[in-house]
């Protein structure tokens, strides 16, 4: 999106320099706001451990972490480690694990997915189906193509969508204060 | 609404009402007391559900950043009215959303307060957190207005009024009834009592309802009628007969009275009629009683003595005899009888009385003062006294005078005889008759004289005052013209000052003059020099001098000379009859002459004195009144 911004400006180059300048700090802007977007994202991630029960076969033992996984680029930087810092789902610490490819993936609760082509999307969720994972994505049609939480940014604000077949398919019990929140998608 | 009920049912039912409503009103009172704690704490309990359940409802939209979904949740809190405000505050105490939409953000807290529900002044208000699996997402905060308890007050109130009038009404209806079973006996009673005591019929008798403690009373009250009813027989027979005696008693007594106020009257005009002072004076020295001549005497009225302390009355007599004989006698009980007292009051003269009066255990109650005026009598006495001591003195003088006139008169007579004796003898010697004779008549001669000079002095005694002006100056004018051949062979100076005029007796006062200058030109040797000196001595001189009362101006007059004189010592014996100092052949004279002097200065109610040295001279000094007033004459 901002490639595309940037690229309508490029072409009336007749406007010169100064559109440049306002560009270059739109840009910044947007810079900003894409990083307190993710901010919230991560909380977020962190707020789906209270509003949906995992089954007791996900975890190994009564102590054995809490893992929240992302796949691909990591937009969050630091923010994901910061929000989990120190917390824990019933027993479990939370943990934050990165993973570049879907094969890399044992245990994983709740795995942000960073990919670009719907394709490989497409591939990585068929590999995944049937386990224990909330599967979580900024991807338009995510929660359409079996992903189960998307994130869509809707008046500055974030919205989630919800497929709720694709998280009983996971055997995750999702609350319905959550579901209240959320848009259902089927 | 008149009410024809009696005092003592009005009482009755007064009392049960009274009694119902303070027991309602308390009832009332406790019951709105627990209701009203017991809402607060069902509201506070209601409220905190409330909470619990929003703030559950409330956790995802914290959570996921919803706050449209949270608006959402806090308008289900339409449906309690009670709920006048609700908010929701984000983790970091940032308001979150709130209820209703379009409340003021500025009557809600800025930032949550810790957990728990309290009463504010007329709201409910509470923080509630909102958890999520032990996670704190947020705080809730609701207010609840007051008025559920004050809906509820209201209709309470309303009903218990309702009751509380409802059960007056049948207290009121049941306390008419029931009043009546008390009431009645009582009533009955009182009806009863009062009749009896309108009418005086003892006969009547109370009617008796029950047994109880009324139907005691009632018997007893009927028995009592009984009892009185029989005593008040008795007691008017008793009373006629009584009523008899008095007025024989009465007749008695006044027949007493009319006796006693007759003698009473009688002592009473005795009294009165006394000439005597007559008081009675009880303990405490007061005036029991005054007759009428103390009256007149004090110039006081009844009303000013009786039952006044005496010195309240003459706070002059404080110091008198006369009180200090009255403490007397009603100290020692006897009898004070004071001759002669001299009344501070009224000035007269008086013989007091003092005489105690006993009451029958002998002690002295009061006394009786009788002042018997002696003014005139001791005015009498005094008269006589002076009259008495004059004769005295004249008698004194008389026995003086015959004692040396005898002397003296013989003297001559024994001369008499001796030359008669001789005379008779020598008879026939004609010289010697001669010689005898001329001696015989001369000691007749001097016979005469002192017969002559003793008749003077004794009518001198006698004489009557006559007094007048008489001028001193033209006395010794007189007196120089008569001695004239005397001074001329004496070669004597008489130098007399101004002499002035005083009242006398002019023919006394010319022997004075005459005796003195005569007395002077006989007794010198040499050249006589008579000054003569008067001067005026005012009264207050006057006063001071020795042994002379008398009030008045004085003349003084000095006789001075330059004569033989004599010793001092013979000063007082000089002034005495036929006391001589000289012989008969020296200085001849009858030794009466200044005997005479002082009797004239005595009459004058004067003073002689001499001062005298041998050989030097002699100065007499002569006071004389410079006038006399008649009242002061000396009969």
């Amino acid at each position: 999106m901002k490639n595309k911004i940037l690229n309508n400006r490029y072409r009336k180059t007749t406007n010169g320099f100064w559109l440049f300048v306002v560009v270059l700090i739109l840009s910044f802007q947007l810079q900003a706001q894409s990083s307190r977007e993710y901010n919230i994202k991560a909380v977020f991630l962190y707020n789906f451990t209270q509003f949906v029960d995992w089954p007791p076969s996900a975890f190994s033992n009564a102590e054995s972490p809490f893992i929240i996984g992302i796949l691909g680029e990591d937009p969050f930087h630091a923010a994901l480690d910061e929000a989990v810092v120190g917390e824990k789902v019933k027993d479990h610490p939370i943990i934050v694990q990165r993973y570049h490819d879907v094969k890399d993936i044992t245990t994983c609760h709740i795995l942000f997915i960073n990919l670009k082509e719907e394709s490989k999307m497409k591939e990585t969720l068929s590999i995944l189906s049937g386990k224990n994972i909330l599967t979580v994505s900024d991807m338009p049609d995510f929660a359409a193509i079996g992903g189960i939480v998307r994130f869509a940014s809707e008046k500055n604000k974030i919205r989630l969508q919800i497929n709720l077949p694709a998280s009983k398919h996971a055997d995750l019990t999702i609350s319905s204060k959550l579901l209240q929140v959320a848009d259902i998608v089927r | 609404m008149k009410d024809n009920r009696s005092a003592i049912q009005r009482k009755l039912m007064g009392l049960v009402l009274v009694t119902s409503g303070v027991v309602l009103l308390l009832t009332c009172i406790g019951f709105f007391a627990y209701e009203f704690f017991t809402f607060r704490m069902a509201s506070k309990e209601r409220l905190s559900t409330l909470g619990e359940i929003i703030s559950a409802n409330s956790t995802a939209a914290l959570a996921f950043d919803d706050a449209e979904n949270a608006a959402e949740i806090l308008n289900a809190l339409k449906a309690e009215k009670h709920i006048v405000a609700a908010a929701l505050y984000d983790k970091k105490g940032n308001l979150f959303a709130r209820y209703p939409g379009d409340f003021p953000k500025y009557n809600l807290p800025i930032h949550p307060a810790s957990d728990g529900y309290n009463y504010k002044s007329d709201y409910l208000e509470g923080y509630q957190r909102v958890i999520q699996a032990e996670a704190k997402l947020g705080t809730l905060y609701l207010r609840s207005d007051m008025k559920a308890i004050y809906t509820r007050f209201e209709r309470y109130g309303l009903i218990s009024l309702l009751v509380v009038a409802l059960s007056i009404l049948v207290a009121y209806l049941l306390s008419r009834q029931l009043q009546k079973k008390i009431s009645k006996p009582i009533l009955a009673l009182a009806k009863t009592a009062a009749d009896i005591s309108t009418k005086k019929d003892f006969t009547v008798r109370a009617k008796k309802f029950d047994d109880d403690e009324l139907g005691l009373l009632t018997d007893a009250f009927n028995q009592m009628l009984t009892q009185i009813e029989r005593q008040n027989a008795e007691i008017l027979s008793f009373n006629y007969a009584l009523e008899q005696k008095v007025n024989e008693r009465t007749l008695e007594l006044e027949q007493a009275n009319i006796e006693l106020k007759l003698r009473s009257e009688f002592e009473e005009t005795i009294i009165d009629s006394s000439v005597d002072i007559i008081a009675v004076f009880d303990r405490s020295l007061n005036y029991v009683s005054l007759n009428r001549s103390g009256k007149i005497a004090f110039g006081l009225a009844d009303k000013d003595v009786i039952g006044k302390n005496i010195l309240e009355v003459f706070p002059q007599v404080k110091t008198s005899v006369m009180y200090q004989n009255l403490v007397k006698v009603f100290d020692t009980g006897e009898m004070i009888l004071d001759q002669r007292y001299t009344s501070l009051i009224s000035h007269i003269i008086m013989q007091n009385f003092f005489i105690p009066l006993l009451d029958k255990n002998n002690e002295v109650y009061r006394v009786l003062v009788i002042g018997h005026d002696i003014t005139e009598i001791s005015k009498t006495h005094e008269q006589l006294k002076q009259l008495n001591s004059e004769l005295e003195k004249s008698n004194l003088n008389l026995e003086q005078f015959a004692f040396i006139a005898s002397h003296d008169l013989q003297e001559p007579l024994r001369k008499i005889q001796t030359f008669s004796q001789l005379l008779e003898r020598d008879l026939d010697n004609k010289e010697s008759i001669k010689k005898h004779l001329a001696k015989i008549m001369s000691s007749a001669g001097r016979m005469t004289d002192l017969i002559k000079a003793v008749l003077n002095y004794s009518r001198l005694s006698n004489e009557k005052g006559d007094y007048e002006e008489v001028d001193l100056k033209q006395v010794l004018d007189d007196v120089v013209s008569d001695l004239e051949l005397k001074i001329i062979e004496k070669e004597a100076v008489i130098d007399a000052g101004n002499l002035p005029v005083i009242c006398g007796n002019s023919l006394q006062l010319t022997q004075l003059f005459l005796n003195l200058i005569s007395n002077s030109l006989k007794f010198s040797e040499k050249k006589p020099e008579i000054k003569i000196a008067s001067t005026i001595i005012n009264k207050r001189e006057a006063m001071g001098i020795d042994n002379f009362n008398n009030n008045g101006a004085f003349v003084k007059l000095i006789f001075k000379d330059n004569g033989i004189g004599f010793e001092q010592h013979y000063a007082e014996r000089i002034f005495t009859v036929f006391q001589r100092l000289h012989g008969k052949q020296e200085y001849p004279g009858t030794g009466i002459g200044l005997a005479l002097c002082k009797k004239i200065v005595d009459n004058h109610q004067g003073q002689i004195s001499v001062r005298s040295t041998p050989g030097e001279g002699t100065e007499f000094t002569i006071l004389l009144p410079a006038s006399l007033s008649p009242k002061r004459l000396k009969e």
